[in-house]
């Protein structure tokens, strides 16, 4: 299909998206102005695009009024362009032919009181998409075969989740673990709620189940050493007993966290009766708790202050399953000093009830009033102002609890680098989207599950992993992905040959190739290229185009953009 | 208040940070004044100073780029390339006479939504303080020579 | 009368007889058999073409005028291809730029009389005034300077050095912070309104300065005052002196003397604008030969001389680097030391052509690209 020769069409759906959009701009007038703007045929508005009727109207609008563009001014084209691109599709028109305006993300709700200037705004960014719209072409997307096999990095609780799930249905997966056993953080454990289970035995019972099955290879004491390609058909390096090239169609990262060690807080690893929550646990499983009377566990070690300003979500539980046990099997005291505890869902609420019950002792610290930690004459004392009571008390402590948050582990940031994938604020690795794409990275074909992502419970841990593992078997299951149609192209009787986009190319997608004639020229290899557009912006003549989003593209976003005093400007 | 000056900006941000942050500005109801008209690449890296300076030729008041930080850029190194192109925007605007803050390029994340409204809020209020593009303002006659 | 009838007229394209020299002598059509500049205007006599201006050919000439200047009978191609650009533009055709029109946009920036900051370059070594009857006109060096520092072009080394010279022989040059690009590729890319705005802007900061005589280092810069300045305001009341000539006549009248610093051999590129255009072929030669340099001819020289490839940042392609590259070998052929030109354009399109990959053997077009001014400044 093409529509080089065919003058646009356009068509234009302005969303209310209930009130969202409706509620701040005034949305009939916006589909009044648009029907004003060059090559528009037919423009409406509707409550809710993205429902049925909305695009049951788009498929009805592009037949009728024989539409070869399609505008939709809603939300964001990150969560709903596809959605959008698959119905214009299915009535027939190149999905590149579509053309997204945001005006609720970035017009509606963030001007919530200016209904007039958003109104306009959103007028502004209608025409500019128009002008966009003017100039698209359609693509066709590739299709590459997918390898039908799988990687699995982190044999923990999420990895070998993911690994059992996707051995289940089938395929072929390389399970890699950095250290000597599976198991990961659990592995630190002494006794898990809700079951009262071993973390031993919890974790030998997943192993079994592991090494069963003939589909699920294990790499023990190896790390990834190499990512190269994309996604179904992924060359990866692996660097342990043997080294191994494995080729695999999807990647789940599962690599998970690690307890911060509070060096500098409290004298740890001065004093060796300060200890992290892990090392508590080990001395549980050790029995190595002879003459401890008393146990105080501080909360909040390191986290939810400048450093590490989240809540590690799970060291509240934790605290209070520990602190059960001491005075269940060891009949040790517990104060556990908290700046407001955090449990939550009806489980872990009624653990909290029960530590209450059989004597734990909470006491509640004040954000600027951290708990101290004296030593008198060998003895340790902590210190800590008793907000209810209006004075300070003190506590005598024969072993201190540091309760530290995760953080993600030492070589997050070249796995980040490796693979691609990007790290959050928290500098845990960052999903595609929040709510919409919660186990995916926003590099195609790689997942993620686990404490990699955020601390998280053995329960939310299993869910995600064995979610990552359906959502990293759909290519493999389909045998195929489409590729990117956005993908950058050299005219060849442009091009000079200097090789400066090979240079600026971090995929290797381009590459100088010699003509019959001698002349050597750059190529994109469209698989390989992502379709940032560096190269383009890097060519002196403009021998490089980026597919949907050409300089003619963006000039005319520019110019639509200022043509009309609609918006800004000074209005008299 | 009819009279009063409301600055054309261009913004360009990257699909994957920036575009983000914008979108979860919005999400999370960050206001910010209504004057930036956003335009979506791919990356930080596509932005060539020509658009930057078409922007200003076309009447804008500010532009400004936007992309991942330094380092989380979805296309490894696009954001460094463009603060590579982006330096030489800012001697060009020195020299032809745009003042240098009317340009400006930030890095900011998908999860930055606050950044996102506090950049655009900034950059907006300092373009209101410069006022108009000057081409499209008023020419002031006999500039002196610099020597 | 259509606006092509009139450029017909005023281009003496009747009298075309369809001879083909034009063609034969074209650096584009010598590369490139689709492209003629005797189809372009047969095309515009008989009217084949209603939409001439889409004609993307009209993008593809180097306006070198070397077709202008075979033409038995005088036609002039040239202005034609000019003529046929302003159409286009009025039609919306978007013209054909390198670096995406960059540089365009930046002259047309300029014409809006901003508070420029184009000066910065001259350093305390330098000697420039606010007034003076000899004026510098620096144009469009200190941007380009910028853009084609990647390229290792230096190009406010000629603006420099011309100072430098100057200084030397106890002359000040008045130059003009108000001063703008003369629009010379604007003019090339059909937009004359500009250029009228930039000629205004321009003349007023010369006439400022109280300039008597004009100096000039690029070749388009004066072109452009010389004949499209001329053409749109009639005659200026200052003089227009290429640098070449006006050192010359310094070195003639003994006030200008080189140090003799060993035969070293160069071979001179004749720019377009200087040569063809305004006919200067002498002075840049007589001038190097002053400086005690042994001066090797390459084989197309003076109004035969081949083009740098690219004019006004309009189209720059594969072709170009082939017709930079050629000429480069026949630079290198002549086995000088150097290869010098008298055009910051010249300068930055053949260090492109040399700029990472080569289609060549390095060998084949090694050899040093610099400025006339920059080399004759040595050996002051």
């Amino acid at each position: 299909m093409s529509t080089e020769q065919e003058q646009p069409r356009i068509g234009v759906s302005v969303c209310h998206c209930g009130t969202n959009i409706g509620g701040f701009l005034d949305v009939p007038a916006v589909a009044e102005y648009v029907k004003t703007l060059p090559y528009v045929i037919y423009s409406e508005h509707n409550l809710y695009t993205c429902a049925d009727d909305g695009l049951t109207s788009i498929k009805n609008a592009i037949k009728e009024h024989d539409l070869n563009r399609i505008i939709v001014a809603s939300c964001t084209p990150r969560t709903h362009a596809p959605l959008f691109q698959y119905t214009c599709e299915s009535a027939g028109l190149n999905p590149y032919l579509f053309e997204f305006v945001n005006i609720r993300e970035q017009c509606s709700w963030v001007h919530m009181k200016e209904k007039e200037e958003a109104t306009l705004k959103a007028k502004d960014l209608i025409r500019m998409g128009v002008a966009r719209a003017n100039l698209l072409e359609p693509q066709t997307e590739k299709r590459v075969d997918v390898i039908s096999k799988a990687l699995v990095i982190g044999g923990g609780v999420a990895g070998m989740s993911a690994s059992l799930s996707l051995a289940d249905q089938g395929f072929q997966i390389y399970l890699i673990e950095k250290e000597e056993e599976l198991g990961g953080m659990v592995r630190k454990y002494y006794k898990l709620t809700p079951s009262n289970i071993d973390a031993l035995e919890f974790i030998d019972n997943m192993v079994n189940k592991i090494k069963i099955r003939e589909n699920i290879k294990i790499y023990k004491s190896s790390i990834v050493k190499d990512v190269r390609g994309y996604i179904g058909n992924f060359k990866v390096t692996i660097e342990g007993k043997s080294n191994e090239n494995l080729e695999v169609g999807t990647i789940i990262l599962a690599t998970g966290a690690q307890e911060f060690k509070p060096n500098g807080f409290y004298e740890y690893g001065q004093d060796e009766r300060i200890v992290t929550t892990i090392e508590l646990e080990n001395k549980m499983r050790i029995k190595e708790l002879d003459g401890v009377i008393n146990v105080i566990m501080i909360q909040c070690v390191g986290s939810r202050e400048e450093r590490i300003p989240y809540c590690s979500r799970i060291c509240c539980m934790t605290a209070i399953k520990n602190a059960i046990y001491l005075k269940k099997e060891f009949d040790i005291s517990v104060n556990i000093l908290h700046n407001e505890i955090r449990v939550y869902g009806d489980y872990y609420e009624a653990l909290y009830r029960k530590a209450q019950e059989i004597g734990v002792h909470f006491n509640k610290f004040g954000e600027n009033d951290k708990p101290k930690v004296l030593k008198e004459n060998g003895t340790l004392n902590v210190e800590i102002f008793n907000e209810g009571l209006g004075r300070i008390e003190k506590y005598p402590a024969d072993l201190i609890v540091v309760s530290t948050p995760m953080v993600n582990i030492s070589d997050a940031e070249s796995l980040s680098k490796m693979l691609k994938v990007p790290l959050g604020q928290d500098r845990f690795f960052f999903e595609a989207h929040v709510k919409l794409r919660p186990l995916d990275f926003a590099t195609d074909g790689i997942f993620l599950c686990g404490a990699a992502h955020a601390p998280a419970t053995i329960p939310e841990v299993i869910t995600q992993g064995y979610g990552a593992a359906s959502r990293a078997a759909i290519p493999l299951a389909s045998g195929y992905v489409q590729v990117e149609a956005i993908t950058s192209h050299v005219e060849e009787a442009k091009c000079r040959g200097c090789g400066r986009c090979v240079e600026v190319c971090e995929y290797k997608a381009l590459e100088l190739a010699e003509l019959e004639n001698g002349r050597r020229v750059s190529r994109t290899n469209e698989v390989l290229c992502k379709g940032c557009g560096t190269c383009v912006a890097t060519c002196c003549n403009g021998a490089i185009s980026m597919m949907h989003y050409t300089s003619e593209q963006i000039n005319a976003m520019i110019d639509a953009a200022l043509s009309e005093k609609v918006g800004g400007g000074i209005v008299g | 208040m009819d009279n009063m000056f409301k600055p054309r900006i261009i913004a360009f941000c990257c699909n994957w940070c920036s575009y983000a942050g914008a979108d979860l500005a919005g999400v999370s109801r960050f206001q910010y004044p209504p004057n930036a008209r956003i335009i979506r690449v791919m990356c930080s890296g596509r932005v060539e100073p020509r658009f930057v300076f078409r922007a200003f030729e076309k009447g804008a008041d500010g532009v400004i780029v936007t992309g991942c930080h330094i380092g989380d850029c979805h296309y490894i190194s696009g954001n460094k390339k463009a603060e590579e192109r982006m330096k030489l925007v800012r001697y060009l605007i020195g020299i032809l006479g745009l003042e240098e803050d009317r340009f400006r390029l930030e890095w900011i994340s998908a999860s930055e939504g606050q950044k996102f409204a506090h950049v655009m809020t900034a950059f907006i209020n300092k373009i209101k303080e410069l006022g108009p593009n000057p081409m499209f303002g008023k020419i002031e006659e006999g500039t002196e020579c610099q020597q | 009368m259509s606006a092509i009838d009139d450029l017909i007229d005023d281009t003496g394209a009747y009298d075309c007889v369809e001879c083909g020299k034009c063609t034969t002598v074209c650096p584009v059509a010598k590369l490139d058999s689709n492209f003629a500049p005797r189809l372009i205007v047969v095309k515009a006599l008989e009217g084949v073409d209603g939409g001439l201006a889409q004609n993307k050919d009209i993008w593809r000439c180097t306006t070198c005028a070397i077709c202008s200047n075979m033409c038995p009978y005088k036609v002039d191609y040239t202005e034609f291809i000019r003529g046929l650009r302003g159409e286009a533009i009025i039609d919306g055709f978007e013209p054909i730029c390198s670096q995406g029109g960059f540089m365009h946009t930046i002259a047309r920036i300029l014409s809006n009389q901003l508070h420029q900051d184009r000066l910065n370059w001259v350093t305390d070594d330098l000697k420039v005034a606010k007034k003076g009857e000899v004026y510098y006109f620096s144009g469009c060096q200190a941007h380009l300077n910028k853009i084609f520092k990647e390229k290792n072009v230096k190009v406010i080394d000629i603006a420099r050095n011309c100072i430098r010279i100057l200084n030397k022989v106890g002359i000040t040059p008045a130059m003009s912070n108000n001063e703008v690009c003369c629009g010379h590729d604007l003019n090339w890319i059909g937009d004359e309104a500009t250029l009228k705005k930039l000629m205004e802007i321009n003349i007023k900061a010369i006439k400022t300065a109280g300039a008597k005589k004009v100096l000039f280092s690029c070749p388009e810069c004066m072109r452009t005052f010389d004949f499209d300045y001329q053409g749109f305001a009639g005659d200026l009341d200052f003089e227009l002196v290429y640098i070449t000539d006006f050192l010359m006549d310094l070195v003639d009248d003994g006030k200008l003397e080189f140090k003799d610093k060993g035969k070293e051999k160069v071979t001179y590129h004749d720019p377009c604008r200087l040569g063809r255009h305004l006919g200067i072929y002498d002075s840049p030669r007589e001038l190097i030969e002053a400086a005690g340099f042994e001066l090797i001819e390459m084989e197309n020289i003076c109004e035969n001389a081949t083009c740098c490839g690219v004019n006004a940042f309009v189209t720059c392609e594969a072709l170009s680097k082939t017709m930079q590259i050629n000429r480069l070998i026949e630079a290198k052929n002549t086995q000088a030391d150097k290869l010098v030109t008298a055009c910051p354009k010249c300068l930055i399109h053949f260090s492109c052509a040399v700029w990472k990959e080569i289609p060549v053997e390095k060998e084949k077009v090694d050899i040093p690209i610099i400025d006339l001014i920059s080399v004759v400044t040595e050996r002051i």
